[in-house]
């Protein structure tokens, strides 16, 4: 591997994609993908997918900024939604909830907003380093991670985000199971037969994550703000630019979680299907593992909104790695990016890089660019997204519910969302004041698909048996790992049941399934 | 809350059992392409009415909340005053579209239930359908059901 030659190689990048033409180009793509990232609903696959016949008319180093850099966008934007209301703008930007909704409660909208600006703008830095000198290896490797490997890895997602909340693991076992049950309705994409549809043609095409989240969340919350008392003031929070200083030297604290999200997300991001919305989740999964501070996750932990941030950028340059060294997408909105490759004129693969170094380094180059310019811009605006929460809440609720029902809308525009919206709102409500935890429910939602379907491979590969999961080094260490943090809030409330001895035994034999 | 509890933990069993029948409808078991498209769906539901019957057992057992109110006082006229209107937005969609349901839907809640004054009520509750509108149909040429009032109004028909 030589270096200098790869150092130059970046230099010239860099000096293509500093031309006035591709700076436009990438503040362009950037402003538009704030934007797309803030409504809920329009996101980052559609946004990229919507430019795609606007980049015709540009030169392919400039189209692929344009997007790239609209991509950017989209995965800074989608926070500022779920921190402020608890709407997702974004699928990623759900692990951002977790935390950055409690603390912007708390009156430091800022401050989590900050955060996670600056999360993604660190992971995304550290996943340009690692894409710079280590593309070529680094493809070869993800493409010897089998379905086993990403079911396990999966597997050790949700055991991660079970225990989230704290609260009943088994109320937490069974939101797991309704979201992957949700997961199933729609077509199956094995037999192509409908499932789960109860018989509406509506249904076959499945359920969105975006709609159920954005009802069980969005208007979820709006019903339990009213429930309490009608507050009619909007929220006091301190708005200033040395909160944004403050926060950013608070992350000499995190860099442990920094480079643990940073490398997971990059990795999760480079394996082919996946993207940033699974390692927002991962990322976080980890970090409440892993950090002295993960006990109080949940609450408004600064460091729970660094770890699912650092992980979604940097999955999303991640991603966009295979598709350029061997022309498989690491993510859907990568997929989108592959075609408009092809209608370019250009061929992804490792020649990409000898025939058009202008585009691959151009790339390269502004992303390096597009992140510093991306992260200034939304820092300069942290002060204008916090002043939000102070409209007073007969104004905000309605405003909220009208975002909503606009973006869940517009995933697939049809009114049968808007219905599902609003029972996924009423449902949300009840789970809440049950003591049901929501994440498990969306994640398992989220990752249902792609776990069914490394599940159904891996039986494939070990001719039905599951033996498969634990003769492969990779797959049984995460396998083992996953079912030891499952099993772990059992064993502590047997153990303080044992030890409290009053209560009588009951069946806590639901943890093999 | 207790009897709360109770009843949504029976009503989580009885989807499950539902959704076992809905997932035994498909093949379950190994076929040609390996696991069934039911397999999955079913053995999940199990897992679903298993666990939810788990939950409902502790509940029964923990006997924890009785006599607490699930609502708080006047709760649910609030929250039928926010979501009812919403409903309804959403079924006359065909007549008032996103952006004319949107306006009543702010004007109504502003006005009523925060009693803003008149100026503020009218320019956020025209502001916000104008720019949504321009931000979908303009912008991001994404087209809202705008309902038959607004169509007529455009585009004469």
């Amino acid at each position: 591997m030589d270096f200098i030659r790869t150092f130059q190689d970046l230099l010239y990048g860099l000096a293509v994609a500093a031309s006035p033409q591709n700076l436009l180009v990438a503040v362009i793509g950037l402003l538009l993908g704030t934007a797309i990232g803030v409504l809920p609903g329009l996101g980052g696959t559609n946004g990229v997918a919507l430019l795609l016949p606007l980049t015709f008319h540009l030169s392919p180093t400039a189209a692929i900024i344009l997007l790239s850099c609209v991509y950017w966008g989209a995965i800074f934007g989608g926070a500022i939604t779920s921190i402020l209301f608890r709407i997702p703008g974004e699928p990623w930007s759900v692990a951002t909830m977790f935390d950055g909704y409690p603390l912007a409660r708390r009156g430091k909208p800022g401050v989590a907003l900050t955060a996670a600006f600056v999360a993604s703008f660190i992971g995304a830095l550290i996943s340009i380093v690692l894409f710079t000198f280590f593309a070529p290896p680094l493809a070869e490797m993800a493409l010897k991670f089998g379905p086993p490997e990403n079911f396990a890895v999966l597997l050790l997602a949700f055991a991660s985000i079970a225990g989230l909340e704290g609260g009943d693991p088994v109320k937490a076992l069974t939101m797991t199971f309704l979201g992957l049950l949700l997961a199933t309705v729609g077509f199956d994409i094995v037999s192509g037969t409908p499932r789960m549809t109860f018989g509406l043609v509506a249904l076959q095409s499945g359920v969105s994550f975006v709609v159920i989240a954005i009802g069980l969340f969005g208007i979820g919350e709006i019903l339990l703000t009213v429930e309490e008392k009608l507050r009619l003031d909007g929220l006091k929070a301190r708005l200033s630019f040395r909160e944004v200083w403050e926060t950013c030297r608070m992350f000499r604290n995190y860099i442990g979680t920094l480079i643990r999200s940073a490398l997971l997300g990059f990795w999760i991001g480079i394996l082919p299907g996946t993207g940033a919305t699974p390692a927002s989740f991962m990322g976080y999964g980890m970090a409440r593992q892993f950090s002295p501070r993960g006990s109080r996750f949940g609450t408004g932990e600064v460091e729970g909104i660094v770890a699912p941030n650092t992980a979604a950028h940097a999955a999303g340059i991640g991603s966009l790695l295979p598709m350029i060294t061997l022309g498989i997408p690491g993510s859907p909105t990568a997929a989108v990016m592959l075609a408009g490759l092809f209608i370019w004129g250009l061929n992804p693969g490792p020649l990409l890089f000898q025939e058009n170094r202008e585009f691959v380094w151009g790339l390269v180059g502004s992303m390096y660019l597009a992140n510093v310019l991306g992260v200034l811009m939304v820092l300069t605006m942290v002060p204008l997204f916090a002043a939000i929460v102070r409209i007073p809440f007969a104004i905000l609720a309605p405003l909220i519910v009208i975002l909503c029902s606009v973006g869940a809308y517009a995933v697939n525009n049809q009114v049968l969302d808007l219905w599902i919206m609003l029972g996924s709102g009423l449902a949300g409500y009840l789970f809440k004041k049950l003591g049901y935890p929501l994440a498990p429910l969306v994640v398992a939602l989220v990752l249902g698909d792609m776990t069914e379907q490394a599940f159904r491979q891996s039986l494939i590969m070990g001719q039905g048996s599951p033996a498969i999961f634990f003769t492969r080094p990779i797959a049984a260490f995460f396998v083992v790992t996953a079912l030891a943090i499952f099993l772990f809030p059992f064993a502590r409330s047997a153990l303080r049941r044992a030890r409290g001895g009053a209560v009588a035994a009951e069946a806590p034999g639901t943890a093999g399934s | 809350m207790r009897k709360a509890g109770l009843t949504f933990a029976v009503a989580m069993v009885l989807a499950g059992v539902v959704l076992l029948r809905e997932a035994t409808r498909l093949p379950t078991g190994w076929t040609a392409s390996g696991p069934g498209p039911g397999f999955f769906p079913f053995w999940l539901a199990a897992g679903f009415t298993v666990s939810a019957f788990a939950v409902l057992l502790r509940e029964w057992t923990a006997n924890q909340g009785k006599g607490e109110r699930f609502l708080p006082e006047g709760a649910g006229k609030r929250i039928a005053v926010v979501f009812l209107p919403m409903a309804a937005v959403v079924g006359l969609l065909h007549y008032l579209g996103v952006y004319m349901g949107g306006l009543l839907y702010l004007l109504g809640y502003s006005r009523l239930v925060g009693r803003h004054s008149w100026p503020t009520v009218l320019a956020v509750s025209v502001g916000v359908p104008l720019t949504l509108f321009f931000v979908f149909e303009r912008w991001f040429l994404m087209p809202m059901p705008k309902g038959i009032v607004l169509e007529w109004l455009l585009y004469g028909r």
